[in-house]
Protein backbone atom coordinates (compact mmCIF):
# COMPACT_ATOMS: atom_id res chain seq x y z
CA UNK A 1 0.00 0.00 0.00
CA UNK A 2 3.09 2.51 0.96
CA UNK A 3 4.41 1.54 -2.26
CA UNK A 4 2.61 3.38 -4.73
CA UNK A 5 2.26 6.38 -2.90
CA UNK A 6 6.06 7.01 -2.12
CA UNK A 7 6.20 6.64 -5.94
CA UNK A 8 5.83 10.27 -6.95
CA UNK A 9 8.44 10.58 -4.01
CA UNK A 10 11.28 9.82 -5.79
CA UNK A 11 10.40 11.91 -8.64
CA UNK A 12 11.20 14.31 -6.35
CA UNK A 13 14.66 14.18 -5.95
CA UNK A 14 14.85 17.70 -7.55
CA UNK A 15 15.56 19.85 -5.00
CA UNK A 16 13.81 22.90 -6.51
CA UNK A 17 11.13 21.13 -7.46
CA UNK A 18 10.34 19.53 -4.43
CA UNK A 19 8.70 22.14 -2.45
CA UNK A 20 6.60 22.99 -5.55
CA UNK A 21 5.34 19.93 -6.58
CA UNK A 22 5.61 17.60 -3.61
CA UNK A 23 5.41 18.96 -0.35
CA UNK A 24 1.48 19.48 -0.68
CA UNK A 25 1.45 15.59 -1.52
CA UNK A 26 2.51 14.73 1.85
CA UNK A 27 -0.17 15.22 3.77
CA UNK A 28 -2.40 12.59 1.29
CA UNK A 29 0.25 9.97 2.49
CA UNK A 30 -1.20 7.98 4.99
CA UNK A 31 0.44 8.44 8.47
CA UNK A 32 1.51 4.67 7.90
CA UNK A 33 4.74 5.09 5.77
CA UNK A 34 8.03 6.17 7.89
CA UNK A 35 8.36 9.79 6.42
CA UNK A 36 5.17 12.12 6.86
CA UNK A 37 4.53 9.89 10.20
CA UNK A 38 7.52 11.56 11.64
CA UNK A 39 6.51 15.26 10.19
CA UNK A 40 3.10 14.18 12.47
CA UNK A 41 4.78 13.44 15.47
CA UNK A 42 6.78 16.65 15.86
CA UNK A 43 4.36 18.56 14.87
CA UNK A 44 1.92 16.88 17.48
CA UNK A 45 4.48 17.68 20.01
CA UNK A 46 4.78 21.00 19.10
CA UNK A 47 1.27 21.27 19.30
CA UNK A 48 0.26 19.84 22.51
CA UNK A 49 2.95 21.54 24.60
CA UNK A 50 1.61 24.09 26.15
CA UNK A 51 3.35 27.85 25.21
CA UNK A 52 4.65 27.58 29.11
CA UNK A 53 7.03 24.71 28.24
CA UNK A 54 7.93 26.11 25.31
CA UNK A 55 11.94 26.33 26.03
CA UNK A 56 14.17 28.01 22.82
CA UNK A 57 17.52 26.80 22.99
CA UNK A 58 16.48 24.05 25.32
CA UNK A 59 15.92 20.16 24.27
CA UNK A 60 12.32 18.99 24.47
CA UNK A 61 13.86 15.12 24.58
CA UNK A 62 15.88 15.59 26.93
CA UNK A 63 15.11 16.18 30.85
CA UNK A 64 16.59 19.28 32.57
CA UNK A 65 19.89 18.86 33.47
CA UNK A 66 19.98 18.75 37.62
CA UNK A 67 21.35 22.66 38.74
CA UNK A 68 24.50 20.82 39.83
CA UNK A 69 26.82 17.65 39.15
CA UNK A 70 27.76 16.82 42.89
CA UNK A 71 27.83 13.02 43.67
CA UNK A 72 25.20 11.62 46.38
CA UNK A 73 27.24 11.80 49.48
CA UNK A 74 28.75 15.53 48.16
CA UNK A 75 25.18 16.52 48.37
CA UNK A 76 24.55 15.21 51.64
CA UNK A 77 27.22 16.72 53.03
CA UNK A 78 26.84 20.26 51.85
CA UNK A 79 22.59 20.27 52.14
CA UNK A 80 23.74 19.43 55.97
CA UNK A 81 26.50 22.45 56.24
CA UNK A 82 23.61 24.77 54.97
CA UNK A 83 22.22 24.89 58.02
CA UNK A 84 25.53 26.26 59.61
CA UNK A 85 25.99 28.46 57.16
CA UNK A 86 24.00 31.38 58.99
CA UNK A 87 25.96 31.45 62.00
CA UNK A 88 29.66 29.85 60.76
CA UNK A 89 29.19 31.89 57.70
CA UNK A 90 31.06 29.66 54.14
CA UNK A 91 33.75 28.06 55.86
CA UNK A 92 35.47 24.61 56.68
CA UNK A 93 33.85 24.81 60.00
CA UNK A 94 30.35 24.83 58.17
CA UNK A 95 31.43 22.01 56.14
CA UNK A 96 33.04 20.64 58.73
CA UNK A 97 29.66 20.09 61.40
CA UNK A 98 27.50 19.78 58.12
CA UNK A 99 29.96 16.35 58.07
CA UNK A 100 29.46 15.68 61.40
CA UNK A 101 25.94 15.91 61.46
CA UNK A 102 25.62 13.57 58.75
CA UNK A 103 27.95 10.58 59.87
CA UNK A 104 31.05 11.72 58.55
CA UNK A 105 34.28 12.44 59.84
CA UNK A 106 35.89 15.34 60.05
CA UNK A 107 38.28 14.29 57.26
CA UNK A 108 35.61 13.54 55.28
CA UNK A 109 35.04 17.11 53.78
CA UNK A 110 38.23 15.93 51.90
CA UNK A 111 35.56 15.43 49.80
CA UNK A 112 34.81 18.32 48.43
CA UNK A 113 38.27 19.46 46.53
CA UNK A 114 37.34 23.18 46.51
CA UNK A 115 36.72 23.57 49.98
CA UNK A 116 34.11 26.74 51.03
CA UNK A 117 34.16 27.07 47.61
CA UNK A 118 31.98 24.19 46.87
CA UNK A 119 29.35 25.18 49.46
CA UNK A 120 28.98 28.59 47.69
CA UNK A 121 28.77 27.25 44.58
CA UNK A 122 26.55 24.55 45.35
CA UNK A 123 24.25 27.56 47.27
CA UNK A 124 24.00 28.74 44.07
CA UNK A 125 23.31 26.13 42.15
CA UNK A 126 20.59 24.69 44.31
CA UNK A 127 18.89 28.36 45.09
CA UNK A 128 18.91 28.29 41.20
CA UNK A 129 17.58 24.94 41.12
CA UNK A 130 14.59 26.53 43.78
CA UNK A 131 14.04 29.14 41.90
CA UNK A 132 13.10 27.29 38.96
CA UNK A 133 11.05 24.95 40.69
CA UNK A 134 8.99 27.75 41.90
CA UNK A 135 8.28 28.93 38.81
CA UNK A 136 7.68 25.85 36.85
CA UNK A 137 5.42 23.36 39.30
CA UNK A 138 4.16 26.32 42.20
CA UNK A 139 3.79 28.51 39.59
CA UNK A 140 5.18 32.08 40.92
CA UNK A 141 4.74 34.40 37.88
CA UNK A 142 0.75 32.60 37.58
CA UNK A 143 -0.48 34.19 40.96
CA UNK A 144 -3.81 35.78 40.14
CA UNK A 145 -2.78 38.96 42.20
CA UNK A 146 0.22 39.48 39.98
CA UNK A 147 -0.80 41.08 36.45
CA UNK A 148 2.76 40.44 35.13
CA UNK A 149 2.77 40.95 31.41
CA UNK A 150 6.18 41.82 30.07
CA UNK A 151 9.22 40.41 29.82
CA UNK A 152 10.54 43.16 32.33
CA UNK A 153 8.19 43.11 35.03
CA UNK A 154 8.85 39.01 35.26
CA UNK A 155 12.52 39.54 34.98
CA UNK A 156 12.67 41.89 37.85
CA UNK A 157 10.12 39.44 40.01
CA UNK A 158 12.52 36.62 39.33
CA UNK A 159 15.74 38.29 40.28
CA UNK A 160 13.97 39.78 43.74
CA UNK A 161 12.63 36.46 44.49
CA UNK A 162 16.28 34.78 43.80
CA UNK A 163 17.64 37.72 46.17
CA UNK A 164 14.99 37.12 48.64
CA UNK A 165 16.31 33.59 49.27
CA UNK A 166 19.47 35.65 50.25
CA UNK A 167 18.22 36.95 53.21
CA UNK A 168 18.75 34.44 55.29
CA UNK A 169 22.57 34.46 55.16
CA UNK A 170 23.00 38.03 53.43
CA UNK A 171 25.31 38.96 56.81
CA UNK A 172 27.76 36.18 55.10
CA UNK A 173 27.34 37.41 51.98
CA UNK A 174 30.43 39.70 51.47
CA UNK A 175 32.40 37.23 52.49
CA UNK A 176 30.97 34.77 49.69
CA UNK A 177 31.47 37.40 47.41
CA UNK A 178 35.04 38.22 48.04
CA UNK A 179 35.82 34.37 47.92
CA UNK A 180 34.13 34.12 44.61
CA UNK A 181 36.33 36.93 43.03
CA UNK A 182 39.34 35.30 43.95
CA UNK A 183 41.13 34.68 40.50
CA UNK A 184 41.14 30.93 40.32
CA UNK A 185 37.36 30.96 41.40
CA UNK A 186 36.35 33.51 38.93
CA UNK A 187 35.73 31.41 35.80
CA UNK A 188 33.51 29.04 38.05
CA UNK A 189 31.71 31.77 39.59
CA UNK A 190 31.28 33.69 36.34
CA UNK A 191 29.60 30.13 34.47
CA UNK A 192 26.87 29.92 37.21
CA UNK A 193 26.18 33.55 37.11
CA UNK A 194 25.33 33.31 33.45
CA UNK A 195 23.32 30.11 33.86
CA UNK A 196 21.45 32.12 36.59
CA UNK A 197 20.80 34.82 34.25
CA UNK A 198 20.02 32.60 31.39
CA UNK A 199 17.27 30.82 33.88
CA UNK A 200 16.09 34.03 34.64
CA UNK A 201 15.40 35.08 31.28
CA UNK A 202 14.33 31.87 30.06
CA UNK A 203 11.91 31.58 33.01
CA UNK A 204 10.32 34.84 32.21
CA UNK A 205 9.52 34.05 28.63
CA UNK A 206 12.35 35.26 26.80
CA UNK A 207 12.10 34.56 23.07
CA UNK A 208 15.07 36.38 21.40
CA UNK A 209 17.06 34.53 18.81
CA UNK A 210 19.81 37.07 17.86
CA UNK A 211 22.61 38.77 19.23
CA UNK A 212 20.09 40.20 21.75
CA UNK A 213 20.53 36.61 23.12
CA UNK A 214 23.84 37.79 24.57
CA UNK A 215 22.99 41.27 25.27
CA UNK A 216 20.24 40.23 27.40
CA UNK A 217 22.04 37.93 29.39
CA UNK A 218 24.89 40.05 30.00
CA UNK A 219 22.62 42.78 30.97
CA UNK A 220 20.61 40.56 33.94
CA UNK A 221 24.01 39.52 34.81
CA UNK A 222 25.47 42.74 35.69
CA UNK A 223 21.99 43.68 37.13
CA UNK A 224 22.20 40.49 38.92
CA UNK A 225 25.61 41.10 40.39
CA UNK A 226 25.14 44.65 41.06
CA UNK A 227 21.76 43.97 43.41
CA UNK A 228 23.36 40.85 45.60
CA UNK A 229 25.96 44.01 46.76
CA UNK A 230 23.50 46.14 47.30
CA UNK A 231 21.62 44.50 49.43
CA UNK A 232 24.11 43.10 51.15
CA UNK A 233 24.00 46.78 52.75
CA UNK A 234 20.22 47.01 52.27
CA UNK A 235 19.17 47.41 56.13
CA UNK A 236 15.52 48.24 54.53
CA UNK A 237 12.23 46.62 55.57
CA UNK A 238 11.37 43.54 52.80
CA UNK A 239 14.42 44.63 50.51
CA UNK A 240 12.34 47.30 49.37
CA UNK A 241 16.08 49.83 48.52
CA UNK A 242 17.20 46.58 46.36
CA UNK A 243 13.67 46.05 44.73
CA UNK A 244 13.74 50.34 43.60
CA UNK A 245 17.57 49.21 42.79
CA UNK A 246 16.39 46.59 40.21
CA UNK A 247 13.73 48.39 39.46
CA UNK A 248 15.57 51.05 37.98
CA UNK A 249 18.59 49.34 36.39
CA UNK A 250 16.16 47.64 34.63
CA UNK A 251 14.48 50.47 33.42
CA UNK A 252 18.37 51.80 32.07
CA UNK A 253 18.68 49.03 30.37
CA UNK A 254 15.85 49.07 28.65
CA UNK A 255 16.37 52.95 28.11
CA UNK A 256 19.88 52.11 26.73
CA UNK A 257 18.48 49.55 24.45
CA UNK A 258 16.02 51.68 23.05
CA UNK A 259 18.40 54.46 22.57
CA UNK A 260 20.82 51.97 20.69
CA UNK A 261 17.68 50.68 18.75
CA UNK A 262 16.96 54.07 17.74
CA UNK A 263 21.00 55.43 16.94
CA UNK A 264 20.67 52.15 14.72
CA UNK A 265 17.62 52.55 12.68
CA UNK A 266 18.94 56.46 12.06
CA UNK A 267 22.21 55.58 11.30
CA UNK A 268 20.74 52.75 8.67
CA UNK A 269 18.33 54.92 7.34
CA UNK A 270 21.08 57.73 6.81
CA UNK A 271 23.27 54.68 5.50
CA UNK A 272 20.72 53.15 2.52
CA UNK A 273 19.79 57.12 1.49
CA UNK A 274 23.39 57.94 0.86
CA UNK A 275 23.43 54.62 -1.40
CA UNK A 276 20.05 56.01 -2.98
CA UNK A 277 21.66 59.22 -3.44
CA UNK A 278 25.13 58.18 -4.86
CA UNK A 279 23.05 55.85 -7.68
CA UNK A 280 21.73 58.54 -8.65
CA UNK A 281 24.29 60.39 -9.48
CA UNK A 282 25.56 57.31 -11.78
CA UNK A 283 27.89 55.72 -8.67
CA UNK A 284 28.00 52.61 -9.54
CA UNK A 285 26.93 50.93 -6.02
CA UNK B 1 73.98 -11.12 -10.10
CA UNK B 2 72.80 -7.49 -8.59
CA UNK B 3 69.30 -9.21 -7.52
CA UNK B 4 71.87 -11.61 -5.47
CA UNK B 5 73.90 -9.02 -3.15
CA UNK B 6 71.17 -7.65 -2.72
CA UNK B 7 69.40 -10.54 -1.53
CA UNK B 8 72.36 -10.94 0.30
CA UNK B 9 72.38 -7.81 1.81
CA UNK B 10 68.67 -8.29 3.35
CA UNK B 11 69.35 -11.76 4.57
CA UNK B 12 72.57 -10.71 6.72
CA UNK B 13 70.18 -7.76 7.76
CA UNK B 14 67.58 -9.29 9.30
CA UNK B 15 70.24 -12.15 10.44
CA UNK B 16 71.76 -8.95 12.99
CA UNK B 17 68.21 -7.84 13.27
CA UNK B 18 67.72 -11.18 15.58
CA UNK B 19 71.32 -11.00 16.83
CA UNK B 20 70.03 -7.32 18.40
CA UNK B 21 66.98 -8.87 19.92
CA UNK B 22 68.62 -11.97 21.54
CA UNK B 23 70.79 -10.05 24.01
CA UNK B 24 67.95 -7.45 24.94
CA UNK B 25 69.91 -4.56 25.39
CA UNK B 26 68.36 -1.93 27.93
CA UNK B 27 69.52 1.67 27.49
CA UNK B 28 69.11 2.69 31.28
CA UNK B 29 69.34 -0.09 33.13
CA UNK B 30 72.29 -1.97 32.19
CA UNK B 31 73.44 -2.25 36.02
CA UNK B 32 69.81 -3.76 37.17
CA UNK B 33 70.80 -7.02 35.09
CA UNK B 34 72.87 -8.81 37.68
CA UNK B 35 70.50 -8.33 40.06
CA UNK B 36 67.82 -10.15 38.33
CA UNK B 37 67.81 -13.56 39.07
CA UNK B 38 66.69 -16.42 36.46
CA UNK B 39 63.15 -16.64 36.34
CA UNK B 40 61.36 -19.13 37.83
CA UNK B 41 58.32 -20.06 35.35
CA UNK B 42 55.92 -21.60 38.70
CA UNK B 43 56.49 -18.28 40.21
CA UNK B 44 53.98 -14.80 39.57
CA UNK B 45 56.40 -12.18 38.84
CA UNK B 46 56.45 -8.44 39.70
CA UNK B 47 58.28 -5.18 38.37
CA UNK B 48 61.94 -3.91 40.01
CA UNK B 49 62.44 -0.92 37.98
CA UNK B 50 62.46 -2.50 34.57
CA UNK B 51 63.41 -5.60 35.39
CA UNK B 52 61.12 -8.65 36.60
CA UNK B 53 61.38 -10.09 39.82
CA UNK B 54 59.83 -12.89 41.32
CA UNK B 55 57.12 -11.24 44.35
CA UNK B 56 58.70 -13.08 47.15
CA UNK B 57 62.08 -11.66 46.12
CA UNK B 58 61.09 -7.82 45.33
CA UNK B 59 60.18 -7.08 49.16
CA UNK B 60 63.75 -7.65 50.62
CA UNK B 61 64.96 -5.85 47.00
CA UNK B 62 63.39 -2.81 47.95
CA UNK B 63 64.23 -3.29 51.82
CA UNK B 64 67.60 -3.10 50.83
CA UNK B 65 67.89 0.10 48.54
CA UNK B 66 66.14 2.32 51.10
CA UNK B 67 68.85 0.90 53.85
CA UNK B 68 71.27 1.95 52.04
CA UNK B 69 69.69 5.46 51.21
CA UNK B 70 68.15 5.76 54.52
CA UNK B 71 71.31 8.69 56.09
CA UNK B 72 71.64 10.57 53.18
CA UNK B 73 67.42 10.51 52.09
CA UNK B 74 66.88 14.46 52.88
CA UNK B 75 70.03 15.46 51.44
CA UNK B 76 69.33 13.28 47.88
CA UNK B 77 65.48 14.34 47.77
CA UNK B 78 66.67 18.12 47.96
CA UNK B 79 69.39 17.78 45.46
CA UNK B 80 67.27 15.34 43.30
CA UNK B 81 63.82 17.39 43.39
CA UNK B 82 65.97 20.91 43.53
CA UNK B 83 63.94 21.13 47.08
CA UNK B 84 60.57 21.28 45.32
CA UNK B 85 59.93 17.97 47.37
CA UNK B 86 59.78 20.08 50.59
CA UNK B 87 56.94 22.45 49.11
CA UNK B 88 55.10 19.08 47.53
CA UNK B 89 54.83 18.06 50.61
CA UNK B 90 53.74 21.47 52.91
CA UNK B 91 51.33 21.25 50.13
CA UNK B 92 49.79 17.61 50.54
CA UNK B 93 49.54 18.18 54.57
CA UNK B 94 48.08 22.01 54.24
CA UNK B 95 45.14 20.76 51.63
CA UNK B 96 44.70 17.51 54.21
CA UNK B 97 44.40 20.40 56.66
CA UNK B 98 44.44 17.64 59.61
CA UNK B 99 43.44 18.11 63.01
CA UNK B 100 39.69 19.64 64.49
CA UNK B 101 39.61 22.75 64.52
CA UNK B 102 36.34 22.85 66.28
CA UNK B 103 35.46 21.04 69.44
CA UNK B 104 33.54 17.70 69.57
CA UNK B 105 29.88 18.14 70.49
CA UNK B 106 27.74 15.11 71.88
CA UNK B 107 26.98 12.42 69.70
CA UNK B 108 29.48 13.13 67.17
CA UNK B 109 31.15 10.03 64.94
CA UNK B 110 34.21 11.81 64.91
CA UNK B 111 36.60 11.45 68.57
CA UNK B 112 39.20 13.57 69.95
CA UNK B 113 40.90 14.42 67.43
CA UNK B 114 42.52 12.54 63.98
CA UNK B 115 43.93 8.86 64.32
CA UNK B 116 46.35 9.38 61.41
CA UNK B 117 48.19 6.43 60.05
CA UNK B 118 51.29 7.48 58.26
CA UNK B 119 52.56 4.36 55.77
CA UNK B 120 56.31 4.40 54.51
CA UNK B 121 56.74 7.15 56.43
CA UNK B 122 60.18 6.27 58.05
CA UNK B 123 61.53 9.09 58.44
CA UNK B 124 58.67 11.34 59.56
CA UNK B 125 58.74 14.02 57.14
CA UNK B 126 55.07 13.85 56.54
CA UNK B 127 53.96 12.65 60.40
CA UNK B 128 55.78 15.95 61.84
CA UNK B 129 54.50 18.10 58.91
CA UNK B 130 50.68 16.77 60.34
CA UNK B 131 51.55 16.81 63.48
CA UNK B 132 52.52 20.38 63.16
CA UNK B 133 49.70 21.25 61.59
CA UNK B 134 47.56 20.55 63.87
CA UNK B 135 49.06 21.45 67.03
CA UNK B 136 49.79 25.27 65.84
CA UNK B 137 46.93 25.45 63.06
CA UNK B 138 44.33 23.90 64.53
CA UNK B 139 45.17 23.98 68.22
CA UNK B 140 44.49 19.80 68.06
CA UNK B 141 46.60 18.49 70.92
CA UNK B 142 45.02 14.92 70.65
CA UNK B 143 45.49 14.01 66.98
CA UNK B 144 47.84 11.37 66.73
CA UNK B 145 50.09 9.71 63.92
CA UNK B 146 51.04 6.37 63.33
CA UNK B 147 54.10 5.66 61.43
CA UNK B 148 54.62 2.60 59.37
CA UNK B 149 56.72 1.49 57.60
CA UNK B 150 58.20 -1.84 56.13
CA UNK B 151 62.17 -0.86 56.72
CA UNK B 152 63.37 -0.96 60.13
CA UNK B 153 66.76 1.90 58.98
CA UNK B 154 63.83 3.89 57.75
CA UNK B 155 62.02 3.74 61.09
CA UNK B 156 65.50 4.39 62.99
CA UNK B 157 66.09 7.28 61.20
CA UNK B 158 62.67 8.20 61.86
CA UNK B 159 63.02 7.70 65.82
CA UNK B 160 66.21 9.64 65.37
CA UNK B 161 64.62 12.66 64.00
CA UNK B 162 61.63 12.75 66.47
CA UNK B 163 63.62 13.31 69.21
CA UNK B 164 63.85 16.78 68.51
CA UNK B 165 60.62 17.32 68.14
CA UNK B 166 57.95 18.00 70.81
CA UNK B 167 55.96 14.86 70.13
CA UNK B 168 59.01 12.67 70.96
CA UNK B 169 58.09 10.40 73.51
CA UNK B 170 54.68 11.38 74.41
CA UNK B 171 51.17 9.11 72.90
CA UNK B 172 51.24 11.47 69.84
CA UNK B 173 53.89 9.62 67.91
CA UNK B 174 54.36 5.78 67.49
CA UNK B 175 56.42 4.34 65.06
CA UNK B 176 55.25 0.48 63.92
CA UNK B 177 57.18 -1.93 61.59
CA UNK B 178 54.98 -3.84 59.24
CA UNK B 179 53.83 -4.53 55.69
CA UNK B 180 51.07 -2.08 54.48
CA UNK B 181 49.45 -5.16 52.38
CA UNK B 182 48.84 -6.49 55.56
CA UNK B 183 48.94 -4.71 58.78
CA UNK B 184 46.70 -7.55 61.62
CA UNK B 185 47.71 -5.30 64.13
CA UNK B 186 45.21 -1.76 63.39
CA UNK B 187 41.61 -3.19 63.51
CA UNK B 188 38.96 -2.44 61.19
CA UNK B 189 37.58 1.18 60.95
CA UNK B 190 39.80 2.31 63.31
CA UNK B 191 41.55 5.42 61.37
CA UNK B 192 40.31 8.67 60.09
CA UNK B 193 43.11 9.37 57.69
CA UNK B 194 45.53 7.33 55.88
CA UNK B 195 48.45 8.58 54.17
CA UNK B 196 51.24 7.35 51.94
CA UNK B 197 53.78 9.43 50.83
CA UNK B 198 56.35 8.35 47.85
CA UNK B 199 55.80 5.05 48.87
CA UNK B 200 52.92 2.99 47.39
CA UNK B 201 55.35 2.71 44.40
CA UNK B 202 57.36 0.68 46.08
CA UNK B 203 54.91 -1.90 46.67
CA UNK B 204 54.66 -5.26 45.81
CA UNK B 205 50.77 -5.30 45.24
CA UNK B 206 49.37 -2.15 45.03
CA UNK B 207 45.85 -3.14 44.69
CA UNK B 208 46.41 -5.50 48.06
CA UNK B 209 47.39 -2.22 49.98
CA UNK B 210 44.46 -0.48 49.01
CA UNK B 211 41.94 -2.92 50.08
CA UNK B 212 43.66 -2.99 53.17
CA UNK B 213 43.58 0.97 53.46
CA UNK B 214 40.29 0.49 52.91
CA UNK B 215 40.02 -2.25 55.74
CA UNK B 216 40.95 0.10 58.33
CA UNK B 217 39.22 3.17 57.62
CA UNK B 218 36.69 4.19 59.15
CA UNK B 219 33.56 5.35 56.95
CA UNK B 220 34.49 8.52 55.76
CA UNK B 221 37.87 7.91 56.69
CA UNK B 222 40.14 9.53 53.41
CA UNK B 223 42.85 7.47 51.58
CA UNK B 224 45.54 10.06 50.57
CA UNK B 225 48.63 9.43 48.84
CA UNK B 226 51.18 11.45 47.16
CA UNK B 227 53.80 9.75 44.21
CA UNK B 228 55.57 10.40 41.02
CA UNK B 229 53.06 10.24 38.32
CA UNK B 230 53.22 11.03 34.62
CA UNK B 231 53.73 14.65 33.47
CA UNK B 232 51.53 15.77 30.68
CA UNK B 233 53.46 18.12 28.37
CA UNK B 234 55.44 16.66 26.43
CA UNK B 235 58.18 19.19 25.80
CA UNK B 236 59.01 19.27 29.83
CA UNK B 237 58.47 15.13 30.04
CA UNK B 238 61.04 15.57 27.54
CA UNK B 239 63.26 18.11 29.79
CA UNK B 240 62.32 15.84 32.92
CA UNK B 241 62.99 12.15 31.97
CA UNK B 242 66.17 13.48 30.72
CA UNK B 243 66.63 14.73 34.03
CA UNK B 244 65.53 11.67 35.85
CA UNK B 245 67.57 9.24 34.01
CA UNK B 246 70.86 11.14 33.56
CA UNK B 247 71.09 13.53 36.60
CA UNK B 248 69.32 11.55 39.02
CA UNK B 249 71.97 8.28 39.28
CA UNK B 250 74.93 10.67 38.76
CA UNK B 251 73.86 12.75 41.76
CA UNK B 252 73.18 9.77 43.79
CA UNK B 253 76.87 8.00 42.73
CA UNK B 254 78.65 10.63 43.72
CA UNK B 255 76.38 11.81 47.39
CA UNK B 256 75.10 8.93 48.11
CA UNK B 257 77.56 6.51 46.69
CA UNK B 258 75.13 4.43 45.13
CA UNK B 259 74.08 4.50 41.75
CA UNK B 260 71.80 1.09 41.35
CA UNK B 261 69.51 2.54 44.36
CA UNK B 262 68.95 5.87 42.26
CA UNK B 263 68.63 3.59 39.29
CA UNK B 264 66.32 1.78 40.31
CA UNK B 265 64.58 4.70 42.35
CA UNK B 266 64.02 6.58 38.46
CA UNK B 267 62.66 3.31 36.91
CA UNK B 268 60.13 2.58 39.27
CA UNK B 269 58.93 5.98 38.65
CA UNK B 270 58.64 5.34 35.31
CA UNK B 271 57.28 2.22 36.20
CA UNK B 272 54.37 3.76 38.03
CA UNK B 273 50.78 3.65 36.51
CA UNK B 274 49.20 6.86 34.76
CA UNK B 275 47.04 9.16 37.17
CA UNK B 276 44.19 7.82 35.48
CA UNK B 277 44.75 3.98 36.03
CA UNK B 278 45.96 4.70 40.12
CA UNK B 279 42.86 6.61 40.41
CA UNK B 280 41.03 3.54 38.89
CA UNK B 281 42.65 1.11 41.21
CA UNK B 282 41.30 3.56 44.24
CA UNK B 283 38.08 3.35 43.42
CA UNK B 284 38.02 -1.07 42.73
CA UNK B 285 39.32 -0.87 46.05
CA UNK B 286 36.08 0.94 47.05
CA UNK B 287 36.70 4.28 47.67
CA UNK B 288 34.45 7.25 46.63
CA UNK B 289 36.70 9.57 44.33
CA UNK B 290 36.06 13.37 45.27
CA UNK B 291 36.00 15.34 41.74
CA UNK B 292 39.14 14.59 39.11
CA UNK B 293 40.25 12.22 41.82
CA UNK B 294 43.72 13.52 41.55
CA UNK B 295 45.68 16.85 41.50
CA UNK B 296 48.96 17.32 39.80
CA UNK B 297 51.57 19.21 41.12
CA UNK B 298 54.54 21.24 38.97
CA UNK B 299 53.18 19.51 35.71
CA UNK B 300 52.97 16.05 37.15
CA UNK B 301 56.02 14.70 37.63
CA UNK B 302 53.60 14.21 41.19
CA UNK B 303 50.09 13.58 41.74
CA UNK B 304 48.10 13.45 44.71
CA UNK B 305 45.57 11.45 44.99
CA UNK B 306 42.13 10.94 47.80
CA UNK B 307 39.78 8.73 47.57
CA UNK B 308 37.27 8.22 50.64
CA UNK B 309 35.51 5.33 52.02
CA UNK B 310 31.91 5.57 52.34
CA UNK B 311 29.40 5.65 54.90
CA UNK B 312 27.77 2.20 55.38
CA UNK B 313 24.04 2.01 54.52
CA UNK B 314 22.52 0.59 58.16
Amino acid sequence: MARPLLRPLRSCRNPLVYPLFCAPRISLIPATSAIPNQHNQLRRLSRDLPSHHRRLYHSQHHPDPPPHEYTNSQTTILTAALKHVPTHGFTRAALTLGARDTGFLDVSIQLLPRGEFDLILFWLASRRGLLRAAVEQNGLLKSPDSNLVSVEEKTIKLIMERLRMNTEINHQWQDALALMSLPSHIPLSLSELHALSSDILHLAGDASVDASWYTKRLSVSAIYASAEVVMTRDSSPDLAATEAFVTRRIEDSKAIGDKLTGVKQCLGFMGSTAVGLGRSWGLKI
Amino acid sequence: MSSRTLWRSLHLASRRRVALTETSYRCFSCSRQSLADPKSDHERMTHFGFSNVPESKKESMVGHVFSSVASSYDTMNDLMSLGIHRLWKDHFVRSLDPGSALPSRDGDNAGKGWNILDIAGGTGDIAFRMLDHATNINHDHNTRVTIADINAEMLAEGKKRSIETPYYNTDRLSFMQGNAEHMPSIPDNSVDLYTVVFGIRNFTDKQAALVEAHRVLKPGGVFACMEFSKVDNALFNAVYKNWSFSAIPLIGQLVAGDRESYQYLVESIEKFPSQEEFRGMIQKAGFMIPGRGFENLTGGIAAIHKGIKPLTKA
